[in-house]
């Protein structure tokens, strides 16, 4: 039985004695009586002594039970002014009438008659058990309840201990103890000199837990985030980054997003006093609008005004990212996507905020279809973890087919996670970009929020640090 | 995007289908089923497809979706023999018109709301909040052609919907809830749009109010009506969508002389379309030219198979969202199903790759993860409070300030990442010590974009030391050649502040942060901080 060595000492001690109150086992091992009852517990604990908890109650007067065992309790000194029978005025004008009259009734020592008062003799002559307890205090005696109810009185308990050691105690200190002090740290001289193969090793308990390590931690949100970037480096996909500040041209007319749309309104972008230039080929965006161009198609119609595409906003989404990206790399194959924070002017609450990730990818290649769409995000939600993914039509002004996919999570049945779609001609044909090309949005703190289980957005952007401390660690 | 609330009696009675089916394909066909109630279902529409905003229209497009009722809608018109004058001075305030006769109206209540309900999600859709188009539908019988569109004095007095007195039209804008509501559309103009009959009596004050007279209530049987606007075709697509929609009602429509032009004419429009660009946009393999004319007649389409390749389409009048063939293919792709369509990988061989910004950005994580701090991806909307006032700094006048802020928090764009981090100190003060955390992410000084990183640890022993240890380490890892100066930041303590440089140029501050910053963010304990500038530490393109 592995035993520390104050355990050891304990047993040593008590191996000569029948048995030892806390007091005494304490001046023997020249300890503290908290430390030698606490080592008597552990060594209690392995069947090697019994400890017996003893209460010793003592009774003592309070201040007012010691002034009344000198002069007598209240009703009993009132008591002894009553000659014959007298009228209850006389009887509550001494100072002490006002605990004494309600004893005297109480202990029934008192006849009253339409307003005079005479002694019980029959009863008022026997002195009471409280009487007795006052004169002769003792924790058990007859009256003592009633002196602690009445506050004159209180009992005091004090515990002491009685250790006994058991047959098996007896044995294991008879065959000998090793009370040398244990060793906690190895020092370098031991472990080289080979001395540490005869110290007693302190043991440690495995039930006690440790104090947890945090260390340094990757935040939640962003372990989520750099699990899509690997998905996509591994699907082939090139990462783009851009300005948090966008001019209107690129956030809504390069995406064919007329300029009365209601998106581009004040309640639901973030808009800046600043303005940028337009870029080279600008003409050719305002004529699609205005008629089509020479895109085959309609144009929205009315006025397109250079001077509101200048504007700035902060990016309502990536795909102004998107388009540049392309602008820049008109020729096939690309495959590219960019995870980055946009701005919507929404008031916070749990499920909305003003800014949020979104990721934004990008597949332009000869041949590609609306199929090879599809195709990708089954493969793509499918990684994720979402099993089962349907496809419902959708609208941007920007792509044609549009879609909406949506991916099936219990209890919350059909969660709309993106739009997407292939890039109209009108959008595709100012930065000579001759293929088809196949472009998604996806709101990827509603990915975040369904794998951790979060109620609140918030939680990502104002994290508690106690969530970030505790959450587990991605599998790379 | 609007939401249409359909009287399910109405709508099946329309459609000819029950209510499951209807709800179970909405969907499919590019609508979000918001609430199914007993005696109603409310649809969200996309703002593409203003014609499906009324029980008419989307009973039009289900029947022809499950195959109820396909192919073109056949639209006749007849002449009303009524004519309008637009008046010239409208030119500069709200030129265009246009106008329909309505006869035969046998409208119940479901009706009426179905109308009135069509009408307010065009003047939000297509009129962009009456500015662009607005609506105004009368009762024909209690007015007498020719009539009126003209400019008119502010002062002309007329009785306004739901009012028994007249008013002054500057009045109506003044105190009556929908002239409050659409005012700044007309304020500023010296004369005010009105719509009046022969004898003068008002119809309507464009894009404000209809006069009371011309009510429309389950007795009328005869419609006139107005549409006005400031760009002419959106103008003719709430006339036709509206038109249509009274004829799935049972109703005629008869044709109106604005200045000459005879309109409606609801006649579709023509396009030739490619079965091949077809097939190859959606991925539809199998596509033949009569079974893309098939699909497309589901969609409400009329065809003509011209060959193998070649299908002429002829578009209904209330289908404003084609633009171009493409639309049309993706109608096919609806029609077929999306979920039929093969689906497979893009065949495009390509090489992944990080950007720059965002490797730097993971080996600024890792490094810190190492150095044992916690990372927080804060916000990047901020307030001058937060970021320079409570920080005991001056306000960067780089700063770039969103026009019109949602709240007081959330005022500019981050110039600075440590003043997130104070704050999430702040909001976990009552969490364990010692917190060490640290952001990396872009911030944006005038129009750029750059990467910075900021970190803090509090807890009763931070100090100098340990934050200099700190960066001495992260910059060692990075790679940064850095030198230290004294610094004089005001947000750290005089004489614990050290400004970090490299190549001549300052890129970073670290030190003990000041107690009167500590202090503004409710902060009890010793603070070590710094932050540094990213921009010079990205690998090229």
């Amino acid at each position: 039985m592995d035993l520390t060595v104050n355990e050891k000492r304990v047993l040593a001690t008590l191996a000569g004695k029948t048995s030892c109150t806390d007091a005494e086992l304490a001046e023997l091992l020249e300890s503290p009586a908290e430390s030698a009852v606490q080592w008597s517990h552990l060594c209690a604990d392995r069947g090697l002594v019994v400890v017996e908890k003893q209460v010793e109650k003592t009774a003592k007067l309070t201040e007012e039970g010691e002034k009344y065992a000198a002069e007598g309790l209240p009703e009993r000194q009132v008591l002894n002014t009553i000659e014959g029978t007298i009228p209850m005025k006389e009887l509550t004008a001494h100072p002490l009438s006002r605990i004494a009259i309600g004893w005297l009734r109480k202990k029934n020592w008192i006849v009253m008659d339409k307003g005079m008062v005479s002694v019980n003799h029959e009863v008022a002559d026997v002195i009471g058990d409280d009487e007795k307890a006052l004169k002769e205090l003792s924790a058990d005696a007859a009256g003592t309840a009633d002196l602690v109810k009445r506050g004159l009185a209180v009992i005091e308990e004090a515990v002491s201990w009685n250790i006994k050691i058991t047959p098996e105690g007896k044995a294991l200190a008879d065959a000998g103890l090793d009370l040398r002090e244990e060793v906690g740290t190895l020092t370098r001289d031991q472990i080289l000199s080979g001395e540490w193969k005869n110290l007693p090793l302190r043991r440690y308990s495995v039930d006690k837990l440790p104090k947890r390590i945090y260390g340094g931690r990757f935040h939640p949100n962003q372990q989520i985030l750099d699990e899509i970037r690997d998905l996509l480096f591994e699907m082939g996909f090139t990462e783009f980054h851009g300005s948090i500040v966008q001019n209107a041209f690129w956030n809504f007319d390069a995406l064919y997003q007329p300029q009365d749309h209601p998106a581009r309104e004040m309640q639901d972008t973030f808009h800046l006093r600043e303005e940028l230039p337009l870029p080279e080929g600008w003409e050719q965006v305002r004529d699609i609008h205005m008629n089509g161009g020479n895109t085959g198609s309609t144009g929205w119609g009315g006025d397109w005004n250079p001077e509101i595409s200048k504007k700035c906003v902060l990016r309502t989404h990536s795909t102004s990212l998107s388009i540049q990206h392309l602008a820049k790399n008109p020729n096939p194959p690309l495959k590219a996507f960019s995870i980055s924070r946009v701005y919507r002017r929404e008031t916070i609450d749990p499920t909305h905020l003003p800014e949020f990730e979104q990721l934004e990818g990008i597949v332009m290649d000869e041949g590609l279809t609306f199929g090879h769409l599809l195709g990708f995000f089954k493969e793509f939600f499918g990684r994720m973890g979402f099993e089962e993914v349907r496809f419902r039509p959708g609208y941007f002004p920007y792509t044609e087919p549009s879609v909406e996919p949506e991916v099936w999570v219990d209890g919350l049945g059909w969660v709309e996670l993106g739009g997407a779609g292939i890039f109209r001609k009108e959008v595709t044909e100012p930065w000579g970009i001759k293929c088809p090309v196949l472009a998604w949005g996806l709101g990827v703190s509603r990915v975040s929020m369904l794998r951790m289980g979060l109620k609140d957005l918030r939680q990502l952007y104002k994290s508690d640090i106690d969530w970030i401390r505790n959450s587990p660690a991605r599998r790379v | 995007m609007p939401i249409v609330k359909l009287n399910n009696e109405y709508l099946t009675r329309l459609t000819r289908v029950d209510i499951q089916t209807i709800r179970d394909n909405l969907p499919m066909m590019g609508s979000e089923v918001e609430r199914e109630e007993e005696e109603q279902t409310d649809v969200q529409y996309f703002p593409n497809r203003p014609d499906l905003y009324s029980a008419e229209g989307t009973a039009r497009a289900l029947r022809g979706y499950l195959g109820v009722e396909t192919g073109l809608p056949k639209y006749s018109v007849k002449p009303s023999g009524i004519t309008f004058t637009v008046d010239e001075n409208l030119k500069d305030i709200r030129p265009y018109l246009g106008s329909a006769v309505i006869r035969n109206v046998h409208m119940d209540n479901a009706m009426i709301e179905s109308i009135m309900g069509l009408q307010e999600s065009l003047h939000w859709a297509v009129g962009r909040g009456r500015k662009k188009v607005a609506i105004g539908i009368h009762d024909l019988d209690k007015i007498e052609g020719p009539f009126y569109y003209k400019a008119a004095e502010k002062s002309l007095e007329f009785v306004p919907l739901d009012y028994d007195v007249p008013m002054s039209m500057e009045q109506i804008l003044d105190e009556h809830p929908k002239g409050k509501a659409y005012a700044k559309i007309v304020r500023d103009f010296p004369l005010y749009p009105l719509i009046s009959d022969a004898k003068g009596n008002v119809c309507s004050f464009p894009p404000i109010i209809n006069g009371e007279l011309t009510r429309v209530t389950e007795d009328t049987h005869n419609i006139l009506l107005d549409v006005t606007g400031i760009e002419p075709r959106a103008v003719m697509v709430a006339v036709n969508i509206l038109c249509t929609a009274f004829v799935e009602m049972g109703a005629d429509v008869e044709t109106v002389e604005v200045d000459g032009v005879v309109m409606p004419s609801l006649a579709p429009t023509e396009r030739v379309v490619s079965v091949d660009a077809c097939r190859k946009l959606t991925g539809i393999f199998e596509l033949t030219a009569p079974m893309m004319a098939e699909l497309l007649e589901k969609m409400r389409f009329g065809c003509e198979v011209i060959d193998e390749d070649a299908v002429r389409v002829f578009v209904p009048c209330y289908r404003s969202d084609i633009m171009h063939d493409c639309d049309i293919y993706e109608d096919v792709a609806i029609a077929y199903g999306y979920d039929k369509i093969p689906a497979t990988l893009p065949p495009s061989f390509t090489v992944g790759k990080p950007h720059p910004v965002q490797k730097l950005y993971s080996t600024v994580r890792n490094v810190m993860v190492g150095l044992q701090f916690i990372e927080n991806t804060p916000f990047t909307l901020t307030s001058e409070t937060v970021s320079y006032a409570m920080m005991n700094r001056e306000e960067n006048k780089k700063a770039l300030h969103v026009l019109h802020p949602i709240s007081e928090d959330q005022t500019i764009i981050r110039t600075d990442i440590l003043p997130m981090l104070m704050e999430s100190l702040s909001i976990n003060r009552s969490r364990e010590l010692p917190q060490k955390i640290f952001a990396c992410g872009d911030v944006v000084e005038d129009m750029e974009t750059y990467p910075k990183m900021a970190a803090a640890s509090i807890h009763a022993g931070a100090d100098f030391s340990e934050v200099y240890a700190v960066v001495d380490s992260f910059c060692q890892m990075i790679s940064i050649p850095y030198e230290v100066k004294e610094g004089d930041d005001p947000a750290f303590i005089p004489g614990r502040c050290g400004a970090v440089f490299c190549c001549g140029k300052q890129i970073g501050v670290f030190g003990e942060i000041s107690p009167v910053v500590l202090t503004a963010f409710g902060l009890e304990q010793p603070t070590c901080a710094f932050e540094l500038d990213l921009r010079g530490f990205v690998d090229a393109e």
